[in-house]
């Protein structure tokens, strides 16, 4: 039997039963569509959380005092003291590394700002010029922190929106906040930039905050600690290098102790990534419980096809076909379904992911392509599987029994 | 052509066995036009089944020009089926969602016979049955009688040596039948071997041989 004759035999049974042939569409459809969607979904949560991971800043190395012997425990709390401080000193001394760009000292403490009557609680964050680097961060007006020797305590700060309109008026956009005094605890500082809004960016809202040098934030706190440094370094693959770098460099001024914890913002992003993978995997595969369902569908209605068609069979032989031949078209039947609900799937799933797009614009809502290639796939090979008996039992019909039934 | 020799077929039918046939000789030469008549379950639709290939006796020989066909395996039944006999069923087995035209393209199809050469047969087939008008009808269109010319015009687009018909008139009009037979005695009348089981007496009658069955033995056999 010629290939295109056994296709074209298969679209005409397929087309003579038509509402088992859309039933078995539908349900193979249903099945794709939603490992399609929800695949797509999972892909989404994934690329958002990266993407927010991405917006900290590029290339960035995080140094927080103490060291994590064990994953997830406290720093410094296990080893039952309170480990040393890292201290401007140490920040500056970073700036030897090669495979470092900038560095940021932060320290973050909570201060009360007042304006003339009004005032409210905000987080106080101490650095240098280079935070807005590291961090991408935008001025909406004025200028961000001067350069110059961070030991050196200049009275001006930069606010963020929300506090610019809490403070100094209404209206988000221009304010008459700059070159007005804020008062931070006892200190007052004049304000030299707003930031541009920027919104939630990892637990801090960059709108409510104010920065102040890093020098001012160590007296108004009375500490000489910082809180982290933020390290850049030149290029992805000098994240590494700067790593050990940092570590050695610790090492030295700590006396030859291991007491500070560098994270990369690489490893951080790579559990993340990790983790909603196996999350998106996972719930593909509930999904693809439905394209086993579907599988079982079109076996039913394979076997009642069988039934059905007895006769037609048992004529088949006659005229000389032989088992091979009706085994053939029954699984080319089977591929045939899978194809077309693979395709309404595929369609279907699209239209979904569209349609989720638009309720959640922040999200890139987009199915990975490995389940757009795993899920027709799976779709036809279950209807090529779950095929296998109908057709076994049609190609060993007996050709004279089959034949007498009327 | 055919050479049967010592043929038995055994049934199980709950528990007990029915003799099919037993021990049935038979030489059919090639372009005879035999009937095969006899009361019902003497054996002759079971005689003509294992003639056609579609059932395995389980004694005897069989011979089919020449070639020992007893023994061959299903696919090879199936080729031999496919090139060298012709069926004709007394409920005409068509297919019911295929025209006239493509049920007679069937056994051509499952051959693999190239497409261009198929619709030249076909044509002619069309045309010496008179079914050109009907070809692109199904059968639920078409009345009995254009049924089985259907069926006839499709046992031949192979080109058979042998025609093998279980009462092709049993399920027509009196008027239809004969119609039905003309046809038949027509591709006897060109040179092709023709069996044909019936138990109308006056369908039996017009075949030169006459086979008459009787309890899965032959009981007679007439040669006019």
């Amino acid at each position: 039997m010629r290939a295109a004759d056994l296709v074209a035999f298969s679209w005409n049974v397929l087309r003579g039963y038509g509402a088992r042939t859309l039933l078995i569409l539908l349900a193979m459809g249903i099945g794709v569509a939603a490992v399609v969607a929800v695949s797509a979904i999972g892909e989404g949560a994934r690329l958002y959380v990266v993407n927010q991971f991405g917006a900290l800043g590029t290339n960035l190395v995080i140094v927080l005092p103490g060291r994590s012997e064990t994953a997830g425990a406290m720093p410094g709390v296990l080893v039952g003291k309170t480990p040393r401080d890292i201290t401007l000193d140490d920040a500056l001394a970073l700036k030897r590394s090669h495979a470092i760009r900038r560095i940021a000292p932060l320290i973050v403490g909570a201060g009360d700002v007042h304006s003339g009557t009004r005032h409210r609680e905000t987080p106080v964050l101490g650095s240098t010029a280079e935070f807005k680097d590291i961090r991408g961060m935008e001025l909406a007006q004025g200028r961000f922190l001067p350069e110059g020797d961070p030991r050196h305590s200049t009275p001006v700060c930069v606010i963020g929106t929300t506090v610019a309109a809490e403070l100094f008026g209404a209206g988000a956009g221009e304010t008459r906040a700059l070159g007005e005094w804020l008062r931070v605890g006892d200190r007052r500082f004049r304000v030299i930039g707003v930031l541009a809004k920027q919104g939630e960016s990892l637990g801090f809202n960059t709108d409510e905050i104010v920065i102040v040098p890093v020098a001012a934030a160590q007296a108004l706190f009375n500490t000489s600690a910082l809180f982290r440094i933020l390290a850049e370094a030149k290029s992805r693959d000098q994240i590494p290098a700067a790593k050990s770098d940092i570590e050695e460099i610790m090492r030295e001024r700590h006396e030859g102790e291991r007491d500070v914890t560098v994270i990369t913002q690489d490893a951080v992003l790579a559990t993340f990534d990790r983790i909603l993978t196996a999350l998106t995997l996972a719930v593909g595969g509930i999904a693809a419980i439905s394209l086993a369902v579907a599988g079982i569908l079109v076996m039913n209605v394979m076997l009642i096809s069988v039934t059905q068609r007895r006769a037609e069979i048992g004529l088949l032989k006659a005229l000389g076909a032989t088992g091979g031949m009706i085994r053939l078209a029954f699984f080319t039947e089977a591929v045939m379904l899978a194809l077309g609900g693979a395709a309404l799937g595929l369609a279907a799933g699209k239209l979904g992911e569209v349609l989720i797009g638009q309720v959640y614009p922040a999200i890139p809502f987009s199915a990975p392509l490995w389940a757009l290639a795993a899920a027709p796939a799976v779709a036809i090979a279950t209807s090529i599987l779950f095929s296998v008996a109908p057709a076994r039992q049609a190609a060993r019909l007996d050709p004279v029994r089959a034949l007498s039934k009327r | 052509m055919i050479a049967l020799a010592g043929i038995g077929r055994v049934f199980r039918v709950g528990g007990e066995e029915v003799h099919a046939l037993r021990d049935v000789n038979l030489q059919i030469a090639a372009g005879e036009f035999l009937s095969i008549m006899g009361p019902s379950g003497s054996g002759k639709s079971t005689l003509l089944n294992v003639i056609g290939l579609l059932d395995r006796p389980d004694a005897g020989r069989y011979l089919l020009d020449g070639r020992d066909v007893t023994a061959l395996p299903d696919d090879e039944l199936a080729r031999v089926r496919r090139e060298k006999l012709g069926f004709v069923f007394q409920f005409f087995h068509l297919v019911p969602r295929l025209s006239a035209a493509e049920n007679i393209e069937l056994p051509m199809v499952l051959a693999g016979i190239d497409p261009a050469e198929r619709r030249a047969r076909l044509d002619r087939l069309l045309g010496e049955y008179g079914l050109r008008e009907r070809a692109h009808h199904r059968p639920s269109e078409l009345s009995g009688g254009q049924c089985q010319r259907v069926a006839i015009a499709r046992a031949l687009s192979m080109g058979p040596a042998v025609l093998l018909a279980d009462e092709p008139t049993g399920n027509l009009d009196r008027h239809t039948g004969q119609d039905v037979m003309a046809v038949l005695e027509r591709v006897h009348a060109g040179g092709g071997t023709l069996i044909l089981v019936t138990h109308d007496p006056e369908i039996g009658a017009r075949a030169q041989r006459r086979l008459r069955m009787v309890d899965g033995a032959i009981a007679g056999d007439d040669k006019a």
